[in-house]
């Protein structure tokens, strides 16, 4: 039998402070969806099942015991912290659902900068814990466009990944240990070491589980030297995306690590560089940055290389240094946006995916054509690729579309899951990851297993031994 | 150089005088209604004269122009009893009535534009807003003379007027040379607080009526809505604002709750009166209203240049701000860096048990 | 009704950061007689580059690294116009729109997007010369279009610009059309007969009446902030569709001339301090720095106040 509502906000209230327990209506209705559904919130529609409560968790121990009570009700959990989720991994998929929500949990537990690691609880924001290294002249050298909103253990939950990638990696290539509790109650430890290999490598059971597996309460991740001084931009425009990827691949293959490298099609372009480039121009642009010596050979080496493509033409680089100091999110910003889409119905967009540099292009052209010809009020169409790596690269689809004739909660139906489910299919079709940096979350979930292919087995394997009663998240990388 | 003060003590042909009602977080200043705004406006001018007006002339020291003596006043007005209010508050001796039935900005401009062929006023004078703004261009535009508007300041030399004025949206301030006459200034609103010049006694050199003479109000049917204006904001010695920090619509309520409670004035940031979180009235910065209170609580707010040009007069600015990276930390006398609703709640409480205290 | 709204396409001045507007703070502006000091891709004849020089700025502030967008209130004039001949469509009073723009190419984009709303005509008087600090000349240029070229009977515009910000161009125009003006509109409405219903924020607060056209109508803080998005449907529907880029000359406007004779120039820019102690206000909670607060300073003050 179910636990009721009143019975699981009355077991919540014996765990933690009541004041701890929020069952505020307006607060439940926006927590049952996130920015996969936030048309819900902005038109103040709601359709999703109403969570029981959001619950403040203040400590590891605190974690332990709501987890326990959790399982032992068959109550599902939605871990949240920085609440920026992008696919619906922190929508409540069935009724009832409790979200624990770590933002409180926001100490910098220590940041050693002799072994260039920092240690921090999930609540901490990362632009807290950036600003904290810089004063030190370090970094963590992760900058999600969510830097602002996002916290360390949402962060880690999804494998998110930022500006810099290019030089210092996902999220993955930063965390070195981590702390987790797992629904019984069990806390796990993974200590921090430079590098291990006494067995699988555990740490990617957590990185990237969504809240499908465990509640993240503590990461370490690296830090590295900070010289903004020599931050180096490079820019060129070019008519085609063929070529963007080209030139992205030869800088890969030939060793440098820029730590930003990008390619935007003309529609995506046409948002930020109107103001350089032609309605029809692509943008390709870099940025150098570490120690002075690495700095200026990764410059000159791109620019030499891109030099052998008589097609690009080059751009001052204040240009983009100038759109490379606005880039992030904050609150305001999205507040404003809130707006934009109040006034407009006019609705931004965006699908991540990652392929070989073979097919990277194929997936753009086939995806980007479809999706203008079959789906409806189409204002703009374009993307960039932002993460490039030795075999491929990624393509973070950036759309925009006017909702017309349906209520904002009908915008997922008739418009977004029909482009994800286009720009999935062409993915898969060539052997793609359908999801590159947002997570699963739900949106994804249905294509979970054309993703995985056979090793889906290993997937749900970790589910079930990890979550024998399913009550982590439940509709969450594994569709309900 | 010679001077004319233009006040305008017309209304918008609104005869109906509805007060201003008094909305959310509208404290005081709304009691004498929307004449206050005209005698205060008028005010400003005397205020601009003594403090914003400087001379550097051969042989006078640098300093306040002789603003009694060396220009006159002209008063337009509609109605008998508010004449005389305004015509106390002229600051100089000399002092013109012109009587029309109401505010008709073209044919106002008319007259003042056959009073400046004489060619002996080298600077027309008038109030900040709206209203002075569209005298002071169109005079300039039919006098052949210069507008400049939302002046903040104004030096005179034989053969020019140098104004400052914010520009860039607050971010800088501009200095503006105006050459052919005649000048015609509309001061900034925020001139409006500045408090009055001394009593001055007048002379009425001329009356006219001109009543009937300007021809049919281009716009009708003229409706003066139930909302309150920001006048109270201007006028304000406590403003409590609220930024988008407040969260949402409820938390820029409680942040307004919390100003009544404390008796302070409330006024908020673009972005929320812009996802009407509050009223638009409520709006201080460049877009909005320029106040010049004694204590000013910003509550989640940034600190932006467009907004801070509305505060920047306060003599004591109290930051409530979760970011000690915003730009308003350094911008603040004091700093309390916690969630905005929270701490303006305790004040509230604080304040309130004072007071029962006493 | 023939509905002409007119915008201007700006920098993106909140992208810009402090340290450029203290660089430009003490610069003098080089040229008096109101030619603009916001230089840009827009101020050189063209988007790109190879087709303009990026030498730093001589003088006023540094704007060209930052992308273009359609200035504030111009942006709420545009939709509030795009409303106005929705509802007037509605109701068989079909409005012509048009949509006029001035100075370099940086508003051919925005054109082609409004004739993709819908928009009948869309123009661009093109200028080198940026007019941020010449109302006289924009005024000028609009009336001349609006007057001559255009024959319309209503000017919908903001009511201010974000860099010169004075609020004089609605009335300059007003002046030379003959036509009269409201400033700080905040919502339009078409009545039964032709008039229009406009809802403005005067000296005195909100106040609503009844215009007569010809007039101009400026808007200032109105609700109706953002401008529609076209589909790229929309879009293509119009491709084949240029604005029509038409000289000061064309409209009888001598601008050197007209130039020579603005004022107020701008003679200087000057930075505003904003700095003050910021002194650090602890506690471990809320109610505790609301104590510290009231009994450090706030008491004491209010007493007073
Ligand atoms: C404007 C904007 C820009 C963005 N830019 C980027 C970007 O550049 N790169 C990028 O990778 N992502 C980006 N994102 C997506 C999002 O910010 C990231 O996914 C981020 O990692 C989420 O962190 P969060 O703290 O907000 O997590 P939340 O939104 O709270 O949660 C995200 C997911 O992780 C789970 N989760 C959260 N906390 C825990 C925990 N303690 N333990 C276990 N599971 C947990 C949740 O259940 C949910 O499934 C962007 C989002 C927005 C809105
Ligand atoms: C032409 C033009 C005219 C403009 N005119 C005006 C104007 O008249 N008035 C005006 O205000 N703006 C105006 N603006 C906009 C202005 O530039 C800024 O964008 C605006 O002032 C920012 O408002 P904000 O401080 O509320 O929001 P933000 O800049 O988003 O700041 C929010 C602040 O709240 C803080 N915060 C977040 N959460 C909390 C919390 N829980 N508790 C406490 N603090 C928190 C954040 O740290 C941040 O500092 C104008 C802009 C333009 C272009």
């Amino acid at each position: 039998m179910p636990l009721s509502r009143e019975a699981i906000v009355e077991g919540l209230q014996r765990i933690v402070e009541p004041g701890d327990v929020v069952t505020d209506e307006q607060i439940l209705v926006e927590s049952s969806v996130d920015n996969f559904r936030k048309l819900q919130n902005i038109f103040n529609v709601h359709t999703m099942p109403v969570p029981a409560a959001v619950v403040m968790a203040r400590s590891t121990e605190k974690v332990v015991e709501l987890l326990r009570f959790a399982d032992e009700h068959g109550v599902n959990v939605i871990p949240r912290t920085g609440a920026t989720a992008t696919e619906g991994g922190l929508e409540s998929a069935v009724a009832d659902s409790v979200i624990i929500d770590g933002s409180a949990m926001n100490e910098i537990v220590s940041i050693d900068a002799y072994n260039m690691q920092a240690t921090c609880q999930c609540g901490v924001p990362l632009q807290v814990l950036e600003d904290r290294v810089r004063e030190l002249g370090l970094t963590t050298g992760h900058s999600p466009q969510s830097k602002p909103v996002a916290h360390m253990g949402g962060l880690v939950a999804t494998r998110s990944i930022g500006q810099f990638s290019t030089l210092y990696g996902g999220i993955e290539d930063m965390v070195v240990g981590l702390e987790a509790v797992f629904p019984g109650g069990q806390v796990t430890r993974i200590k921090n070491v430079p590098r291990r290999a006494a067995g699988p490598d555990i740490r990617h059971v957590v990185i990237g589980n969504e809240g499908a597996l465990c509640f993240i309460t503590e990461v370490t991740v690296k830090l590295f030297p900070y010289f903004p001084e020599n931050n180096t931009f490079l820019g060129w425009t070019l008519k085609d995306m063929a070529t963007g990827f080209a030139v992205l691949r030869d800088v890969m293959v030939n060793g440098y690590k820029p730590s930003v490298a990008r390619v935007y099609d003309p529609g995506d372009a046409g948002l930020h560089f109107s103001h350089f480039a032609a309605e029809d121009d692509c943008v390709l642009l870099f940025m150098a940055e570490g120690a002075a010596g690495i700095a200026k050979a990764t410059a000159e080496g791109i620019q030499a290389i891109v030099d052998k493509h008589p097609e690009c033409t080059q751009v001052p680089s204040e240009y983009i240094e100038t759109w490379f100091n606005d880039l992030c999110w904050d609150a305001s910003k999205i507040t404003a946006e809130d707006e934009r889409i109040r006034q407009t119905r006019n609705v931004n967009r965006t699908t991540e995916i990652s392929a070989d540099w073979s097919s990277i292009n194929d997936i753009y052209q086939a995806a980007r054509a479809r999706i203008i010809a079959e789906i409806p009020d189409i204002t703009m169409m374009g993307g960039h690729s932002s993460h490039s790596y030795i075999n491929g690269t990624n393509m973070y689809f950036n759309y925009f579309f006017n909702v017309v004739d349906v209520g904002p909660e009908e915008e997922t139906s008739k418009y977004y899951l029909p482009i994800i489910g286009i720009i999935c299919e062409e993915t898969l079709k060539r052997g793609g990851s359908i999801v590159h940096h947002h997570g699963m979350g739900k949106a994804r979930a249905p294509w979970v297993k054309d993703e995985y292919g056979s090793s889906y087995y290993v997937l749900e394997t970790l589910k079930h031994a990890f979550d024998p009663n399913g009550i982590m998240n439940k509709g969450t990388i594994i569709p309900l | 150089m010679r001077f004319t003060v233009v006040m305008d003590g017309t209304s918008a042909g609104a005869a109906d005088g509805t007060p201003a009602g008094a909305g959310e977080g509208t404290a005081d200043r709304t009691a004498d209604g929307p004449s206050g705004g005209i005698h205060r406006r008028a005010a400003a001018l005397g205020a601009f004269l003594r403090d914003g007006l400087k001379s550097d002339s051969a042989g006078a020291s640098r300093g306040a122009i002789d603003a009694q003596l060396a220009g006159d006043t002209l008063v337009f007005y509609s109605d008998e009893r508010a004449k005389d209010r305004l015509v106390a508050l002229a600051p100089t001796r000399d002092v013109r009535l012109v009587r029309i039935e109401a505010r008709r900005p073209e044919r106002m401009a008319a007259l003042l534009s056959a009073r400046a062929e004489g060619g002996q006023t080298d600077l027309f004078l008038f109030a900040g807003g709206p209203a002075g703004t569209e005298l002071a261009t169109r005079l300039a535009c039919r006098s052949g003379g210069q507008a400049l508007s939302e002046v903040l300041s104004a030096e005179t030399a034989p053969d020019r007027l140098s104004c400052r004025r914010s520009i860039y949206s607050g971010h800088l301030t501009g200095r503006f040379e105006l050459s052919a006459r005649p000048w015609c200034v509309a001061v900034d609103p925020s001139w409006a607080d500045a408090g009055g010049s001394e009593t001055v006694a007048h002379t009425i050199v001329s009356a006219i009526d001109e009543t009937g003479g300007g021809g049919p109000d281009p716009f009708e049917d003229r409706e003066r809505m139930e909302a309150p204006s920001s006048e109270d904001l201007a006028g304000s010695s406590f403003v409590v604002v609220a930024g988008s920090g407040a969260g949402d619509r409820q938390g820029v309520r409680r942040i307004a709750a919390a100003a009544r409670e404390m008796g302070a004035t409330f006024g908020v940031t673009r972005p929320v009166a812009m996802n009407a979180w509050a009223p638009m009235d409520r709006l201080i910065g460049v877009s909005g209203a320029r106040t010049a209170p004694a204590l000013c609580i910003v509550a989640g707010a940034s600190g932006a240049p467009a907004f801070f040009w509305g505060i920047e007069r306060a003599s004591l600015i109290v930051a409530v701000n979760t970011d000690e990276h915003a730009p308003i930390v350094g911008e603040a006398d004091l700093v309390l860096l916690d969630d905005a609703v929270a701490v303006l709640e305790e004040l509230a409480a604080i304040v309130a048990a004072e007071r029962e205290k006493r | 009704m023939r509905i002409l709204a007119y915008f201007k396409v700006t920098p993106d001045y909140e992208a810009l950061r402090e340290s450029e507007w203290s660089a430009a703070a003490g610069r003098v502006p080089s040229s008096g007689g109101g030619e603009g000091t916001s230089r840009g891709p827009s101020a050189d004849g063209g988007a790109g580059p190879g087709r303009g020089e990026h030498a730093g700025p001589a003088d006023g502030v540094d704007t060209r690294y930052v992308r273009r967008i359609l200035d504030c209130f111009d942006e709420s004039a545009l939709e509030i116009a795009l409303r106005l001949s929705d509802a007037l469509v509605g109701r068989g009073r079909a409005a012509g729109l048009g949509a006029l723009s001035i100075g370099a190419p940086g508003a051919e984009p925005h054109l082609k997007t409004l004739l993709a709303l819908g928009f009948e005509r869309a123009a661009r008087v093109h200028t080198e010369a940026a007019l941020d600090f010449a109302p006289a000349a924009t005024a000028a240029l609009i009336a001349a279009y609006a007057g001559r070229i255009d024959r319309s009977d209503l000017l919908v515009l903001g009511a201010r610009s974000s860099p010169g910000g004075g609020g004089t161009v609605p009335f300059r125009v007003a002046e030379q059309l003959g036509w009269p003006c409201l400033t700080q509109v905040t919502e339009v409405e078409p009545l039964a007969d032709g008039r229009l219903r406009v809802t403005l924020m005067g000296d005195d607060g909100l106040q609503r009446l009844t215009a007569r056209t010809p007039c101009v109508l400026a808007v200032g803080n109105a609700v109706v902030s953002h401008l529609r998005v076209p589909t790229l449907t929309d879009r293509l529907a119009v491709r084949d569709r240029q604005p029509d880029v038409l000289e000061p000359a064309d409209l009888g406007v001598d601008l050197a001339d007209v130039l020579r004779r603005e004022g107020p120039s701008l003679a200087a820019l000057e930075g505003i301090d904003r700095h003050r102690e910021g002194v650090l206000i602890a506690g471990d909670t809320p109610r505790a720095k609301a104590q510290a607060l009231f009994d450090a300073r706030l008491k004491s003050l209010l007493e007073e106040l």
